[in-house]
């Protein structure tokens, strides 16, 4: 820019039309399109107020998929299949048979009884009346309560307890196999059944954590507790949630110092932070009225919008610095300001929103909403610091200091620009080129290990170190039980869903699955059969088979645990039990599944799949990795065809979009290094990383061009670009990366994940941009030819 | 009549018409007795009935035809070949290589290479037909015999009638569901002569190697066919059969005739043994009921011991040692030919259905876990 007056209106930058007429438009009104603002923000501002935190967890899974329109379709039958909670009450030392020790389970087990939600029907302790043991007598069954009738807590009923849970075939699941803890088992209503209501996860694991945990570890020191179950871990995340609010007020502080740093004048800081703080009120606004809510994925597009905000914000102030130190007053500099930037800018925020819609096709509601919400949050940001911004600095002015800052530091700074812009010379780019090579080579390497899904144990969506995961691997190493199940849905006829037929067909697949590596076991209709069957025979093993015999099968089944039949006897489930849920464990399970159901469905039983966590994650990971090819080329697309539609030249679009390209391979391989899989939270990342990423490079590139045609040499050219942006992009790059930086500390595993390879993808795109596109450039570009061609074009 | 003459000569096409006639006209799975036993690592560790030695050999049965067989005291086992997929309750080789498996749906398996390859020798439907059969002539028989009765006795006649043809009936509603009783036990003299038996009365004898198999529920005391649980051959020769409500038959001509011995105890036996001693068996059963007999069950004694959990399966070894063991994980020992037993519960409570001598006092044990390695009081070695 040595001379803004001189700029002719013969390129893009500065279409002749358009302009002054946007410009004039927006500088002729200041006043009227402030209050309009003002007006606007209110509105919205109040409606964002207003949004609540939304954990409905059926916008996480893939609605359409098969698999979850068979487990929606019988949701009724399934419901309180896993619906439950497990305490584990655990001494440190000695065992269980301990007075004291069943004092207090007995205190946790009447809590348990009265606490809101519980279906007390079901819910199991040493000391409720429906844990038995049973032993098989001349005269049929002869059995009792596990807790001795008469128990007083002395040396001999101690003793009878021990002999009663020997006996009662609880070892491993009510109690552990080192006799050191036991479980108090409550299964839950989704529903109330009186009232209606809803059960409330949030405030049920809050009770959970008051009443249970805090209140009995305190009161015998003795003990530990360990809470399992889906509404603890949903109480979890919801808690989580809230922790956001910190991270966005460390984002918000930390930001305004770089800023302040970065621009040494109060206006040229407080300014960009209260415009792009106006677009995430904006942006929450609208999703308000639009009906939606926030959940744990969309919490976090305000903090893009923020850094996106800031990030444009700064190319303002970084302009009018400039100018203003040309020594033109307030509302000019601003003018030039606009003038300058806001092509470049609507491009750039365009192809981040194109690139976020690209998410829209991915068809989990989750995603979906993430790319509402970012998509709509960067067209506030379009308004609010490309127009409000500018418009508020044209009223303010950059500080005195501001501009002595880009005076002095301008000065400074120019050695360092001067050797970067060796990125573009004829014997570094080869080397620079040879480097991303490498990279290139490193990172499909690598990236050949990245996996679809989760990779980690207990429950993926929180931490492995969190207290859900820590208390999960607890009760999984001292009982039976295993955390990931798969539930094969077996529909028949109504009223057959008992019949030999059905229940071998389930037994067969049951052992099919049990000889699939990943499955630790199952569990059907067709076992409770087999073992009643058993103990209806006096207890002999011999028996132990599913008789061939219906009514033998209907009494061996009158009992079964009502999970396993429906009311209309018309849908009876397999559970498979698996060893954790990697890809490629759901994969293996899955596909001998699939195979079975197609050999074996016929009028008489038909096998669905699936539900159960592992049912939901195998159909969430088909459309992960389906969605995740087409996702990069829309996003590639997309944002291609905006770099060429705005530059005219393919040339352009490879030196723009080719660091980008090196960016995502780069992030897959750091993914699969760092054990992070494709899932609902990373899938996302990519396209907002290209989306975003491609910022950085469209503000260079048209530096660079525009002073290429003002027939500068490649490296003058690119060493004027540096001089005039790289400051400001290097600053986005930081900026972008701090908006997301504090992530990594969310409770929520995902949110970390998140966090982390944005943060990566936002400070390396911006690498690319200044070290590689130079370097492309050089090869790529032809500066005389573009010359030519542009004054041709102003000619005609 | 006429029916059962038809079914008689053609038992075949009889049964393949009564199949046809209950199987719903849906594409519904092989029936289990058709499908060959998955070879599968997890046979060793699921549930096992039975288990013997055979020469250096251990052969083991279990549930889903398993058959696991291993040369090297346990250390490793090879599946054998099996036609059946049905939960298979005994086994017992009369010559070394010569055995016979017994299972659900009335499966009756041969082996004559030391329990590497099982062929199907007989199966339940057969042998509801050949209930009916006999059911039949015995009806036809009590008859006559009723005819030709004095007054006065033709009461007790007519009820016993009334027995065999509810007998009856109940085999021909078997039959129309399918092979749906169990084998529980076989025992085998040689390679020609042994017997299986099992659920409601059901007892086949074969005199040629599996051949052909008769139907020797007529020739024991059982009307109102309680089940038998297991069979054996005593030292001195003779034949005890013991099942359901504290049944005990004892036959001393071979197994040509029983006679029903006076029991001691009301509730099931589960199996039976000689001790090494002539004419002396010990029987077991529900709750840890243990009772001794020295003169072939004319007297019984009941033996004292301390557990009260089901016993399923007796060893005798050659030291004269008597090793019972039982559901929750019982384990009892007797070191003076049967007369008392000491008890130990296995930690693990798994109910234990047979066992085998190692080397030294060691013990292979098979149960609902599979197979276990112990020292002789059951406890887990290492």
């Amino acid at each position: 820019m040595s001379d803004p007056m001189h700029d002719r209106g013969e390129h893009y930058l500065t279409t002749p039309k358009a302009e002054p007429f946007l410009e004039r438009l927006l500088f002729n009104n200041r006043a009227l399109i402030l209050l309009g603002f003002l007006v606007l923000t209110l509105f919205l501002g109040y409606n964002a107020a207003k949004i609540q935190p939304d954990a409905s967890f059926e916008r996480m899974i893939p609605l359409e998929h098969p698999y979850i329109v068979n487990m929606l379709d019988h949701r009724d039958d399934l419901e309180n299949l896993g619906n439950f909670v497990r305490i584990a009450v655990a001494v440190e030392d000695g065992d269980i048979f301990d007075p004291e020790y069943m004092e207090t389970l007995k205190q946790i087990t009447d809590e348990m009884f009265y606490l809101n939600g519980v279906d007390r029907s079901g819910l199991k302790s040493l000391w409720t009346s429906n844990v038995r043991w049973v032993e098989v007598t001349e005269q049929g069954f002869q059995g009792g309560t596990v807790i001795p009738d008469n128990y007083d807590g002395s040396r001999e009923s101690l003793e009878k307890l021990r002999q009663n849970v020997l006996r009662s075939n609880e070892v491993g699941r009510l109690v552990s196999d080192n006799f050191q803890s036991t479980v108090v088992y409550a299964p839950l209503y989704e529903k109330n059944p009186e009232t209606g209501e809803a059960l409330d996860y949030a405030e049920f694991s809050r009770q959970l954590e008051e009443k249970i945990r805090d209140k009995y570890e305190g009161q015998n020191p003795e003990i530990s507790i360990h809470i399992v179950g889906f509404a603890k871990k949903v109480g979890d995340l919801i808690e989580g949630i809230g922790s956001i609010a910190w991270f966005a007020g460390i984002t918000i502080l930390l930001t305004t110092l770089l800023l302040f740093w970065y621009s040494r004048c109060i206006a040229g800081t407080l300014v960009p932070v209260f415009t792009s703080i106006i677009a995430v009120f904006w942006q929450l606004g609208a999703l308000k009225l639009l009906g939606y809510g926030l959940d744990p994925y969309s919490v976090l597009v305000p903090f893009l919008v923020f850094a996106i905000g800031i990030s444009h914000g700064v190319q303002i102030v970084n302009a009018m610095a400039v100018e203003s130190a040309k020594g033109f007053d307030a509302v000019t500099s601003a003018r030039l300001a606009f003038r300058a930037l806001y092509i470049p800018g609507m491009l750039a925020l365009i192809s981040d929103a194109m690139g976020f819609l690209t998410l829209v096709f991915i068809e989990i509601d989750v995603i979906r909403d993430l790319a509402v919400a970012a998509g709509l949050g960067v067209a506030f940001v379009i308004v609010t610091n490309l127009v409000l911004h500018v418009l508020i600095m044209s009223y303010i002015g950059i500080s005195k200091g501001g501009v002595r800052h880009v005076q002095n530091h301008g000065e400074k700074q120019d050695r360092k620009w001067r050797i970067m812009s060796y990125f573009s010379h004829p014997g570094v780019a080869p080397i620079s080129l040879l480097i991303a090579v490498i990279g290139l080579g490193l990172g499909m390497y690598y990236k050949q290990d990245l996996k679809v899904g989760d990779l980690d144990q207990g429950a993926p969506e929180l931490r492995a170190d969190s207290r859900y995961n820590k208390d999960n691997a607890f009760i999984i190493n001292n009982y039976s039980t295993s955390a990931d199940v798969l539930v094969v849905m077996v529909k028949t006829p109504e009223e057959q869903c008992t019949q030999y037929n059905v229940l071998r067909a389930m037994d067969s697949l049951q052992w099919e699955l049990q000889n699939t590596p990943g499955v630790q076991g199952s569990v059907s209709l067709a076992d409770v059969s087999k073992l009643v069957t058993k103990a209806l025979n006096e207890g002999n093993w011999k028996w132990f088979e599913i008789s061939r015999n219906q009514t033998i099968i209907n009494a061996s089944i009158r009992d079964a645990p009502s999970g396993l039949i429906n009311t209309s006897c018309d849908l009876t489930p397999v559970l498979v039990f698996l060893e954790d849920h990697k890809a490629e464990t759901l994969q293996t399970v899955i596909e001998r599944t699939e195979a079975f159901a197609q050999a074996n469905s016929n009028e008489e039983h038909t096998f669905l799949l699936a539900a159960g966590n592992a049912g939901i994650e195998a159909a969430t990971n088909e459309v992960i990795s389906g969605a995740k090819d087409i996702m990069l080329l829309l996003v590639y697309s997309v944002v291609s065809l905006l770099c060429f539609l705005t530059f005219r030249s393919l040339r352009a679009v490879a030196c723009i979009v080719i660091p980008l390209g090196l960016t995502s391979i780069l992030c897959e391989a750091i993914m699969a290094m760092s054990g992070i899989g494709i899932k609902v939270a990373t899938l996302p990342v990519i396209a907002l990383g290209v989306g975003i990423g491609v910022d950085y490079g469209i503000y260079i590139y048209s530096k660079l061009e525009h002073f290429l045609l003002e027939g500068k040499t490649l490296q003058e050219a690119y060493y004027e670009t540096l001089r005039s942006t790289g400051k400001a992009v290097i600053f986005t790059g930081v900026t972008l990366g701090l908006g997301v930086v504090t992530w990594i500390f969310s409770p929520i595993k995902f949110q970390a994940d998140m966090g982390f390879l944005l943060f990566f993808m936002f400070l390396w795109n911006m690498v690319g941009a200044i070290w590689l596109l130079p370097a492309l450039a050089r090869f790529l570009l032809r500066p005389d030819k573009m010359l030519a061609k542009a004054r041709a074009a102003s000619k005609s | 009549m006429a029916n059962r003459f038809k079914c008689a000569t053609l038992g075949s096409a009889c049964l393949g018409l009564s199949m046809t006639l209950v199987t719903p006209s849906v594409s519904a799975l092989t029936d289990i007795i058709d499908i060959p036993a998955r070879d599968t690592e997890l046979a060793p560790e699921s549930l096992l009935n039975d288990v013997t030695r055979t020469g250096d050999r251990i052969v083991a049965v279990g549930e889903r035809g398993h058959i696991i067989y291993s040369d090297n005291d346990g250390e490793s086992w090879t599946q054998a070949e099996v036609p059946v997929s049905v939960t298979l309750t005994a086994l017992d080789f009369g010559t070394e290589s010569h055995g016979w498996a017994v299972g659900h749906s009335g499966v009756l398996l041969h082996s004559s290479d030391a329990g590497e390859n099982w062929t199907l020798q007989f199966d339940g439907l057969q042998a509801a037909a050949l209930t009916i059969e006999t059911k039949k002539a015995q009806i036809a028989e009590m008859e006559d015999v009723i005819e030709q009765a004095p007054e006065d006795q033709k009461d007790d006649l007519e009820w016993a009638l009334d027995d065999l043809v509810f007998a009856l009936e109940n085999a021909e509603a078997d039959m129309e569901v399918g092979p749906v009783n169990p084998l529980l036990d076989v025992w085998f003299e040689n390679n020609q002569h042994g017997f299986a038996v099992g659920a409601y009365g059901m007892i086949l004898r074969t005199q040629d190697g599996g051949e052909s198999w008769q139907d020797w529920s007529p020739y024991i005391d059982n009307a109102q066919n309680f089940h038998y649980n297991g069979i054996d051959q005593v030292a001195g020769g003779a034949l005890v059969l013991v099942g359901e409500a504290g049944q005990i038959h004892v036959s001393v001509d071979n197994g040509d005739t029983w006679e029903k011995r006076e029991s001691p105890y009301p509730g099931s036996l589960f199996g039976v043994t000689g001790t090494g001693n002539v004419n002396e068996i010990l029987a077991f059963g529900l709750r840890g009921t243990t009772i001794f007999s020295s003169d072939l069950g004319r007297s019984w004694t009941i033996v004292p011991n301390e557990g009260n959990t089901t016993l399923n399966n007796a060893l005798v070894t050659e030291d004269g040692r008597i090793t019972l063991v039982g559901n929750g994980g019982a384990v009892l020992m007797s070191a003076n030919g049967g007369q008392s037993f000491r008890a130990y519960f296995r930690s693990d409570r798994g109910s234990v259905m047979g066992a085998v001598p190692l080397s030294d006092t060691n013990l292979l044990l098979v149960g609902e876990d599979g197979v276990k390695f112990t020292d002789s009081r059951g406890k887990n070695l290492k």
